[in-house]
């Protein structure tokens, strides 16, 4: 009889050898072909060349296999870095291949690793014994190892980085640069200051790659070389962004990616903080203003540019004022100007700047309102006259005239958005009289009462504004004649 | 007299070795006689839960492939690396995550140690599954067994429980949403009581969250309840359970086989043998308490042989097979562990573990269908099988009864093609929300998918009980689709949803986060 048993015991043995030898396979990765222990073997072949004086011989004598840490709770760190880069802190090691190479510049001298770890400025996965899963750009790891160069992103954790020496922070005093002179705040919010087109940028910085959209980036997938292809070109990372180009060079892109990067939140300790970064904290509470021409340049000019032309943006498919502009400046008032800036122009893209909005402060406002009128010249005196106008009338006439640039009940065109709530309220009637009558000088506004071939009489003029009064009121509620002031001029221009 | 005493002593103390061995192993050598062979088996705390003798069949790799023992070998390999796991992982939401790094980094073999805990515990869960099918598909639950199938029932219930709740403790992004997702799947019976606005007096749904995270979110709370089911409750009732499950099996003689012929002579192993019949009651002592036959004593050979050895070599080969596998996978494969959980970044797609995607597909067409009413409907139903099918015959044979070979092929495909269908539909059309934007979700609770496959399904069944008129081929036919189903599902979730539960070919389409 065969022996029911007989494949079992080929089974058992087959089975047996199979996890014997896989044990002693995951015994020998384990314990000798570590990464980290042939490492210290290496080194520990430097340290024996190099072993040629008193001192030499006793680093040998005392390094040990084993693995090394910097453990820092109040950082959150737990460092293992110094497992394999053992030669950090030894001067020799200048000459000799990474791992093993000293820390460069004089860093570690105020910065001592046990103090401060390597992840709180390098980022990356600390307690990794492996190089791939330290520096952690393809592995589950929130925040993978910066490249060299953006390292100084995170001098400005403890430190005010206005107070830093610029010469070792070269990139970040660039992209702080290059964030006023690009106008960024135009769209973005920091500290609270900043337009709304685009997100607050305050802890752009803690942000993982799970929250960016790599789909159309080419690897490596980390936050840091998206924020670099996102300056370079917007468009090619976010495909509906209506971000515009930054047209910046490479090394702007840098120096922007280590200044976004540099915007992150984190919680230090006190004890780790330099005196100048407490003393920032306490500026930014009570902030110093800007003067107009830095406002108007910092949070203005990304779609104003210099402000003397009207343009078309095709992105925002709107109308973009010339806000500086002479006839405008020369007519509008300073409160009209104030009610625009302070509230924005809802529906459209124009934010409101307000304290509680922007966050711009009162005396900005008012400086940048000073700004915009530096052009103005003084407006020619006129003859108050009083007429009655008639909307039904003004109508009429805003639709042959008007209605083309302005768009359908004021909403908007080729030309802005006289319909808006903010503009109702806050242009006065000499304003709007005026600017029918003399046009916006750089803009697409004709003058519609030249001397030469007027083509609104002052009634005319009267019974449009009449009409302009009623845009805005519930519908079906038939506009009223009505008194309205108007003000012809006093026996025409000098 | 002392010189005796000193003597005597000295010499106990020489025979120390022989003593201890002889008190431990009580036979004291290798059985050389079928006697001493039943000794060994006997007088062994381990070993006396075997029969002395075993039915050769029994022995047959191809009647049972040895699932269940692998399931069990599994089980102790978990309970083994989970002891080790346990000495360095800390349940808190602080320190749980590190821990589990430092395990993975630091720790010696930490790495290997957590992947052999992963996977064996997979292999736990895909054994347990695929021993019910064999269980069914051989008929081994009929009488007497009925009620080691609900043993067996509650053993899978409580395997899966075990899964899931190993699941949370690393901590991290997987363990966080995959949890999230599952309570969520807890919190289903609310989709019933909102549709029909009573979710306010009466809320069974939130009241299965709560009692699952202690809280209405995944926290702190929801991590110690996980780790004390985990470590202490579910696996002491396994245990238990197991033990009534394996003591079952002996009372219950032993895995189940078809009658031997009747007597005279049948030919086993390569010979014609005398078989005699067990009588059919038992008569003698005590033994007549215990329901079954009289085993055939002074009667001849029969077709078993000693238990030990061949049944042991046969269980420790299975044994080591499992141990080998699980060895491999964990040397090549890491068990995975993401980012820190972090509650502002959801996973998209958040997925729960892999044995629950088939009810998360089905919680996306309805969560109350698909979260409780479907899978209360598949366990009650496995459940009654074994009082449902009383008809005894094929039992210990792989589709035993006639025709039952073809009912389970033509099941096979007909559930192939109605689920395969039925996603396909689901997919490219949309359901009753996509045509009819304001319909009351209680039609939709009704009729879905998921519904809809249940109900196809049955009237299958009920279409061959009909036809066939056997009550076993009806119950084969449900098996199967409900075989089929479980997998067409669990594999489409896995492989064919995306970020927002959206169809994908392969997941190197979706959308790179």
């Amino acid at each position: 009889m065969r022996d029911p048993s007989r494949i079992y015991r080929w089974l058992l043995l087959v089975a047996s050898l199979l996890t014997v030898g896989y044990l002693v396979g995951a015994a020998v990765r384990e314990n000798y072909r570590a990464q980290w222990k042939v490492v210290q073997r290496q080194y520990q072949d430097i340290l024996r060349q190099k072993a040629t004086d008193d001192r030499g011989r006793e680093l040998l004598a005392k390094f040990r296999i084993d693995m090394k840490q910097a453990s820092i709770p109040a950082l959150g760190a737990v460092d293992r870095c110094v497992t394999c880069h053992n030669g950090i802190d030894d001067p020799r090691m200048t000459d000799v291949e990474q791992p093993h190479r000293t820390h460069p510049g004089h860093i570690l001298d105020k910065h001592p690793v046990d103090r401060f770890g390597c992840t709180v400025c390098h980022h990356g996965q600390g307690a990794a014994l492996t190089f791939r899963e330290a520096k952690a750009d393809d592995v589950f790891w929130d925040y993978p190892l910066l490249p060299p160069e953006m390292t100084e992103a995170a001098c400005v954790t403890c430190h005010d980085a206005e107070k830093l020496p610029p010469d070792q922070i070269p990139l970040l005093t660039a992209g702080m640069t290059l964030y006023q002179e690009k106008s960024c705040g135009s769209c973005h919010k920091l500290g609270g200051r900043g337009g709304a087109l685009g997100p607050a940028l305050d802890n752009e910085g803690a942000k993982t790659k799970h929250q960016l959209i790599m789909t159309s980036l080419k690897p490596p997938h980390t936050t840091w070389n998206w924020q670099l292809a996102h300056f370079r070109d917007p468009g090619s990372v976010v495909p509906d962004s209506l971000m515009r180009n930054p047209t910046v060079t490479r090394r702007q892109a840098l120096a922007l990616t280590v200044y976004v990067l540099s915007q992150w939140k984190r919680d230090v300790p006190e004890s780790y903080l330099a005196p100048d970064k407490i003393e920032q904290k306490y500026r930014a509470l009570h902030p110093t203003p800007l003067t107009g021409e830095q406002v108007y340049q910092q949070y203005c000019a990304a779609c104003h540019g210099n402000g003397t032309y009207s343009r078309w943006d095709k992105k925002f498919n709107r109308f973009v004022p010339a806000i500086r502009g002479v006839s405008l400046v020369s007519t509008a008032t300073r409160e009209y100007l104030q009610a625009n800036i302070e509230q924005g122009r809802p529906g459209t893209q124009m934010p409101a700047w307000g304290p509680h909005a922007g966050g711009l402060l009162p005396e900005e406002i008012a400086g940048v309102i000073e700004y915009l009128r530096s052009g103005a010249s003084a407006p020619p005196a006129m003859t108050v006259l009083t007429m009655r106008g008639d909307p039904n009338h003004g109508l009429s006439l805003f639709l042959r005239n008007c209605a083309g640039c302005h768009g359908m009940n004021g909403r908007g065109g080729l030309g802005p958005e006289i319909g808006n709530p903010v503009f109702r309220r806050a242009a006065s009637d000499e304003f709007i009289i005026r600017t029918i009558r003399n046009g916006r000088i750089g803009s697409a506004m004709p003058a519609f009462q030249r001397k030469e071939a007027p083509a609104l009489g002052d009634q005319d003029i009267a019974d449009l504004l009449a009409f302009l009064r009623t845009l805005g009121e519930q519908r079906g509620q038939k506009p009223m004649a009505q008194n309205v002031t108007t003000s012809a001029p006093s026996g025409g221009r000098p | 007299m002392a010189e005796t005493a000193t003597r005597e002593f000295l010499h106990n103390l020489h025979e120390l070795p022989h003593t201890v061995k002889d008190a431990c192993f009580r036979l004291g050598k290798t059985p050389e006689s079928e006697r001493e062979e039943s000794q060994a088996t006997f007088h062994n705390l381990f070993l006396h839960i075997h029969s002395v003798r075993v039915h050769v069949r029994t022995l047959k790799p191809t009647l049972t492939f040895g699932l269940g023992l692998m399931a069990t070998a599994s089980f102790v390999i978990t309970i083994i690396t989970g002891v080790l796991l346990m000495v360095y992982y800390k349940p808190s939401t602080d320190l749980a995550y590190q821990s589990i790094k430092d395990i993975h980094f630091t720790v010696s073999t930490g790495r290997f140690i957590r992947n052999i805990h992963r996977w064996s515990a997979q292999l736990m869960v895909l054994t347990v599954l695929l021993h019910m099918a064999r269980v069914f598909f051989t008929a081994s639950y009929k009488k007497p067994r009925e009620f080691n199938w609900l043993v067996g029932l509650g053993l899978m219930v409580i395997t899966l429980a075990l899964s899931f709740t190993g699941y949370l403790l690393p901590w991290d992004q997987l363990a966080y949403w995959a949890i999230t997702i599952g309570s969520n799947i807890a919190n289903s019976p609310r989709e019933l009581t909102d549709a029909i606005g009573i979710t306010k007096f009466f809320d069974p749904g939130g009241f299965q969250k709560r009692l699952l995270l202690g809280a209405n979110y995944v926290g702190e709370d929801a991590l110690i309840r996980f780790y004390v089911l985990h470590v202490f409750v579910l696996p002491l009732t396994l245990v238990t359970l197991l033990g009534v499950h394996f003591w079952r099996i002996r009372k219950d003689g032993g895995l189940a086989k078809p009658e031997d012929p009747m007597g005279g002579l049948a030919e086993w192993g390569g010979e014609r043998r005398t078989v005699f019949q067990p009588l059919a009651t038992k008569t003698y002592g005590l033994m007549a308490l215990v329901k079954g036959k009289r085993p055939p004593v002074n009667r001849g050979p029969e077709n078993t042989v000693m238990s030990w050895p061949h049944l042991f070599w046969a269980e420790l080969s299975v044994f080591m097979i499992t141990v080998a596998t699980t060895l491999i996978l964990s040397f090549y494969s890491d068990a995975p562990l993401k980012e820190l959980a972090n509650p502002a970044i959801p996973e998209n797609p958040a997925k729960a573990p892999w044995y629950f995607l088939g009810i998360q597909e089905l919680v996306s067409y309805s969560a109350f269908t698909g979260g409780l009413l479907i899978p209360v409907i598949v366990v009650v139903g496995l459940a009654l099988i074994p009082f449902l099918d009383r008809r005894p015959g094929g039992e210990g044979t792989w589709f035993g009864t006639k025709s039952e070979r073809s009912v389970f092929w033509q099941s096979f495909f007909f559930a192939l093609a109605v689920s395969v269908g039925m996603l396909a539909f689901t997919v490219n059309y949309g359901w009753l929300r996509s045509w009819f934007p304001n319909i009351h979700q209680l039609w939709i609770i009704a009729i879905n998918p998921g519904s809809l496959l249940v109900l196809i399904f049955a009237a299958w069944s009920l279409f061959i009980l009909k036809r066939k008129d056997s009550v076993r081929l009806a119950a084969v036919s449900l098996f199967t689709c409900f075989l089929v189903g479980f997998t067409i599902l669990t594999y489409f979730a896995t492989v064919h949803r995306g970020p927002n539960w959206h169809f994908y070919w392969w997941p190197s389409q979706w959308p790179v986060h």
